[in-house]
């Protein structure tokens, strides 16, 4: 049940203030709005989508504070003084980031709309342990759902990018 | 990559048959594709709807009063407002219905009755999504609750209360009987014959972005444009026009990104027939956005069919005829299941040779969410088929895989035709049989199989085979109509560049890339000098859009045969520019070039150039360097293949671990493989869920139990084995074009040869499989360990 319907105000509106992709952010928001709908409505950052709003699917996976969020279920006056970093962040001066050149050389994807989840479930995920297994990958990404690759190319596409990082002589 | 070939056309095969990087990425990788939730107009207003909690009821009343001052809203149509301003329709597809079938009539918004939880009641327009939900609380409804037809048993009783009073009964279509061959004289030879009822269960496509439309009526103008996720812009655009009345030339539809589909989105909704229709109203801008719990309760589900068999066999095991007894539950709405009778009639002799089949069908109409296409819908007919052998070759004590190979149509052993019509020119399913037999060493397999048992561990192999019309053999004394035949607009710029226009309507089948990769090589640019213009219907020619696992052949094709008309134009031009013979030239890298080096060679910028002005050519030269090009399919052929499963079924928790998951197939000639091992991949991937997690869910009374991803379950990546491929190579129907579709083939092969799996590893309890949806609770009643 919404606030409304409640009888709760709706109108009372909270100042935000963050960073998002390393740049100082600001907006004024009900206390209801989520995280996601702040990032895509207010800041105009469409890169992170929405495919269930209520936690499954991963789609809205932006990065708070250098760890994976659900950005559907989280509020935007939750992520006050926060840092994010979105899919919007991932791609410095232009120049795709090694994971996501990986991706784009091994097909990783196909409609592309659960693609800024698994980047960003990703690149969590190999900031914090930067030489996984495959299967520590699948396990990693059981959060995420993909509708049209099976995971394979996925998988391969972040071994791949793991294989470029570390030079063969990983002990 | 391919090596390039000398001759006419030097540069053919460079980028046809690579996997090269799809241009769609850059965009997709970085956040900045354009799907329809990410489209902002000025002036945008929101949309929400009210929809039924019950599956069926007579709605009584609609009080809105509440809702039209609630903060925020600028609107609110109930179902008689609504009627004013749109027609009545068709269902999701629009009256696609089969032959002498009648169309139920019902309004775009609820009016009288509602028939499927989630049938929308109303429709409210606000300045947020958040202040449209709140308002549609406000919303109060009275139903008077009618009894709920929940299956199709149900609704072929004729005391089920009648979902639709223009139809007077629940059963939409027949049973209707068609046969082909001496069925009769055919099981009275038959050393026996072997029954079974076999059914597949409800799922559904859910695509990760749900549907989604931008309406925005400009009334200075009179027209309408709207952005749409969908499979075909044109259709959207025929349908808004048709059922608001409306002019068609005033109608523009555009589709950036669409995220995924598999055969959910086409033609136009209701609920975006209502966002269109208040935009005409208002003059303003809406959009809608299906969320997901809207997308699982009313977009659409598909695949509920049940199946009498009755097989006339040999005591070798020879196949002599089927007799089929096929229902569909079509749920409230009917669109595509009627007209998939004659599909999976067609279809069920799949490539095997019988001498006879009979097949009647029923469709009934229940209180559920719309059948709609799902990749491959006409499946069931390989599910039922590739089951069924399995449980033959149980029953004669024959290892399932030489039942298949006894039974499978050879090429070059007449009559080379399913019993039911088709061709089976060039199918290459024995050689797919064989080789996935001899891959996964069947031999060395029954033999651990053995051991395992030994310990009380429980692995299966299963097999399914299939061929799909992708687009199928042609049929050399049919000319196919104008709507059969694949548009597609090439021109050259001016700049140098060629620019494809399609009907394709991409939604993750990179059609961006593999047309550029295919009109690259035939006109003679480089890759990255090919752009494909996609989703917009005042640029792209007509056509049905993305669906059926047409556009490799279709688009492929005319795309092959446009770049070189296209060619043979600039060839022309350039040779007066450079004053010799077209034949003696050639586009290579974007440059014109002569044989003879002596000649000099010329840019096509310069080309382009010279045609646009004029005044270097003499009189009666063709100066548009632009070809429309109607492609009619070529020889066409079947795509097809085998899969083979081996699966580990743990007899005290039923869940089932997938060991090893390999596809030997043939799609023809591939114009990118790593795209075809995509669809592939994730074809089979759909079949492991709908198998083992996947169901569309009701409750005795109507109610949806799978509204939220946590009660309807997807494969996730620990779901999903390795997937290994093998392509065979294809057999050449066509001089030019043998490109076939790749889309559906992994969903329809993929549940019948985990089914078969699970079956195999089950055999010592004497499990007999026939129902397709085996999560672990499943599996533990039919083992015996768990009541059911
Ligand atoms: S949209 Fe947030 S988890 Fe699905
Ligand atoms: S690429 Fe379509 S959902 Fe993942």
């Amino acid at each position: 049940m919404s606030l409304s319907a409640k009888g709760l105000s709706t109108d009372e509106i909270f100042q935000v203030e963050l960073t998002v992709n390393g740049e100082r952010r600001e907006g004024a928001v009900e206390a209801r709005k989520t995280l996601a709908d702040f990032l895509r409505e207010d800041l105009a950052l469409t890169g992170t989508h929405l495919g269930c709003e209520h936690g499954v699917c991963g789609a809205c996976t932006v990065l708070v504070d250098g760890e994976p969020a659900r950005s559907c279920l989280m509020l935007a006056v939750q992520a006050r003084g926060s840092a994010v970093l979105t899919i919007e962040g991932l791609a410095q001066k232009g120049e795709l980031s090694s994971l996501q050149q990986s991706m784009w050389d091994n097909h990783s994807f196909q409609c592309g709309f659960c693609t800024p989840g698994f980047l960003m479930q990703i690149t969590a995920l190999l900031e914090q342990s930067p030489n996984p297994t495959e299967g520590e990958v699948r396990e990693a990404l059981s959060g995420n759902i993909c509708r049209c690759t099976g995971y394979q190319s996925i998988v391969k596409g972040v071994m791949a990018a793991i294989a470029s990082s570390n030079p063969k002589d990983v002990s | 990559m391919s090596d390039s070939k000398s001759g006419v056309f030097p540069v053919a095969g460079r980028f046809t048959g690579s996997p090269v990087r799809r241009s769609e990425d850059p965009r997709l990788l970085t956040g900045r594709g354009m799907y329809v939730d990410d489209i902002r107009l000025p002036g945008m207003l929101h949309a929400a709807f009210v929809r039924s909690p019950m599956a069926h009821a007579v709605v009584l009343r609609v009080d809105t009063k509440a809702a039209r001052s609630a903060p925020g809203v600028r609107a609110v149509f109930d179902g008689q407002e609504m009627a004013q301003l749109a027609k009545a329709g068709g269902g999701p597809l629009g009256d696609m219905g089969g032959e002498g079938v009648e169309s139920p009539i019902f309004t775009v918004l609820a009016t009288d009755r509602v028939r499927m939880m989630g049938d929308p009641v109303a429709l409210v327009v606000a300045d947020s999504r958040y202040l449209a939900e709140d308002a549609c609380e406000l919303i109060q409804v009275e139903y008077q609750e009618l009894p709920a037809v929940t299956s199709a048993e149900q609704a072929l009783d004729p005391r089920s209360t009648p979902i639709f009073a223009n139809l007077g009964s629940n059963v939409l279509q027949g049973p209707t009987t068609e046969r082909f061959g001496d069925v009769e004289a055919v099981f009275a030879s038959a050393d026996r014959v072997v029954t079974a009822s076999l059914t597949q269960h409800r799922h559904q496509n859910v695509p990760m972005e749900g549907r989604g439309i931008v309406a925005s009526f400009d009334p200075a103008t009179g027209e309408l444009r709207v952005n749409a996720s969908t499979q075909g812009v044109h259709g959207v655009r025929e349908a808004l026009a048709a059922q608001l009345d409306i002019p068609l030339e005033k109608v523009h539809v555009r589709a950036g990104d669409i995220g995924g589909s598999f055969g959910l989105k086409f033609g136009v909704s209701r609920e975006e027939v209502a966002v269109a229709a208040a935009s005409l109203k208002l003059g303003l801008p809406v959009r809608w956005i299906e969320d997901r719990n809207e997308n699982l309760t009313v977009s659409g589900q598909a695949r509920e069919e049940s199946f009498e068999v009755e097989a006339a066999i040999t005591k070798d095991g020879d196949i002599l005829g089927l007799k089929v007894k096929m229902v569909i539950d079509a749920g409230a709405y009917p669109g595509v299941a009627p007209m998939l009778v004659g599909t999976i009639r067609q279809m069920i002799p799949g490539p095997y040779r019988m001498e006879a089949l009979s097949f009647t069908a029923t469709v009934a109409i229940t209180n559920k969410a719309s059948y709609v296409a799902y990749r491959g819908p006409w499946a069931s007919e390989t599910w039922v088929r590739e089951r069924l052998i399995d449980l033959i070759s149980a029953e004669l004590g024959r290892d399932p895989m030489q039942i298949r190979l006894r039974n499978v149509a050879v090429r070059g052993e007449p009559p080379l035709r399913m019993v039911t019509g088709p061709s089976l020119a060039g199918i290459t399913a024995q050689e797919s049989l064989q080789r996935a037999a001899a891959l996964i060493d069947l031999d060395s397999f029954r033999e651990r199989q053995e051991l395992a048992r030994q310990e009380g561990r429980y692995l299966g192999v299963g097999f399914g085979t299939f061929i799909e019309p992708a687009p199928g053999p042609r049929d050399p004394d049919e000319t196919p109509s104008e709507e059969e035949m694949e548009q597609l607009r090439m021109r050259l710029e001016l700049d140098g560049t060629v620019t494809v226009f399609t009907s394709q309507m991409p939604h993750g089948q990179s059609h961006q890339t593999t047309l550029a990769q295919v009109a690259a090589d035939h006109f003679g640019i480089p890759f990255s000098q090919v752009k494909v213009v996609v989703g917009d219907t005042d640029m792209v020619p007509m056509g049905f859009g993305t669906g059926g696992s047409r556009s490799a052949t279709m688009a492929g094709g005319a795309t092959l045969h446009a770049a070189r008309a296209l060619r043979a134009k600039v060839l022309e031009v350039a040779a007066q520019l450079i004053d010799t013979g077209p034949e003696t030239l050639n586009i290579i890298g974007g440059m014109v070039a002569a044989e003879k080096a002596s000649t000099r060679s010329i840019t096509l910028v310069e080309v382009a150039a010279a045609a646009a002005a004029g005044d270097r050519l003499p009189p009666g030269i063709d100066r548009e360097l632009e070809v429309n090009f109607a492609f009619d399919g070529g020889a066409g052929g079947w795509s097809g293949g085998t899969h083979c499963a081996v699966v580990e079924v743990d007899v005290e928790t039923g869940l089932v671990r997938v060991e090893r998951y390999l596809v030997v197939e043939d799609c023809g000639e591939m114009i990118n493989p790593a795209i075809v091992e995509g669809q592939v991949r994730g074809g089979v991937a759909q079949g492991i869920g709908a198998v083992l997690l996947e169901r569309s869910a009701y409750g005795e009374d109507g109610q949806f139990l799978s509204g939220s991803l946590m009660d309807y379950l997807l494969p996730t990546a620990t779901d999903v084995p390795q997937i290994e491929i093998e392509h065979l190579e294809t057999v050449r129907l066509d001089a030019d074009v043998n490109f076939r579709g790749v889309g559906e083939g992994g969903m329809i092969v993929a549940p019948p040869t985990l089914g078969n799996a699970i079956a195999d590893a089950l055999a010592p309890f004497g499990v007999r499989i026939t129902e397709q949806h085996l999560p672990p609770a499943r599996l533990l009643e039919l083992i015996g360990t768990m009541d059911a």
